[in-house]
């Protein structure tokens, strides 16, 4: 079967570091 | 300072600099043992730099932290093709676009099909839709018949 492409890999974010510089 | 690093740290992720990252969220954890951002941090950049070992190292040490860092753990067990596992955490989940596409990947592995598709369904009433969502829910077509 086709391969599916690794989606949440691509969603896997950094947390946001705005408030604690 | 603990401000100072962070200004580092991000610098680090704005740049994609992988290891670094980790380095300097070490740095801010020998200061701020526990801190929740730097644990992110970690373990976002050793996913992202395929050190899915290392990922779940650090996903264990931070344990008995009150973290929930669940949907890392069961892409890490994704990964690992431990499908069952990642499924059995999943089913808890708070079921973010990560979480959904995280479900379907592993539906499509097991070849459920059918659950595959609901899930792609659920992001799609989220209005999360891109070209490579279209591709895996073609993939899925076609390998459900
Ligand atoms: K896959």
């Amino acid at each position: 079967s086709p391969i599916v492409l690794d989606i949440a890999y691509n969603s896997i974010e950094f947390p946001s570091l705005e408030n604690r510089m | 300072s603990l401000e100072d690093l962070f200004a580092t740290l991000n610098r680090h992720v704005d740049n994609n600099d992988l290891a670094k990252v980790v380095k300097v969220a070490d740095q801010v954890l020998a200061i701020a043992p526990g801190d929740e951002d730097a644990i992110r941090c970690k373990v976002v950049a050793l996913i992202r730099s395929e050190a899915i070992d290392k990922a779940l190292n650090a996903i264990k040490a931070a344990s008995s932290l009150p973290i929930d860092l669940s949907s890392y753990k069961a892409y890490c067990l994704y990964r690992q093709n431990k499908l069952e596992e990642a499924l059995d955490l999943i089913r808890g989940l708070e079921k973010t676009p990560m979480v959904l596409h995280l479900e379907s990947q592993i539906f499509y592995r097991l070849g459920k099909m059918d659950s595959c598709i609901d899930s792609y369904e659920k992001l799609q009433k989220l209005k999360i839709d891109s070209d490579d969502l279209k591709a895996n829910i073609m993939a899925s077509l076609v390998a459900g018949g």
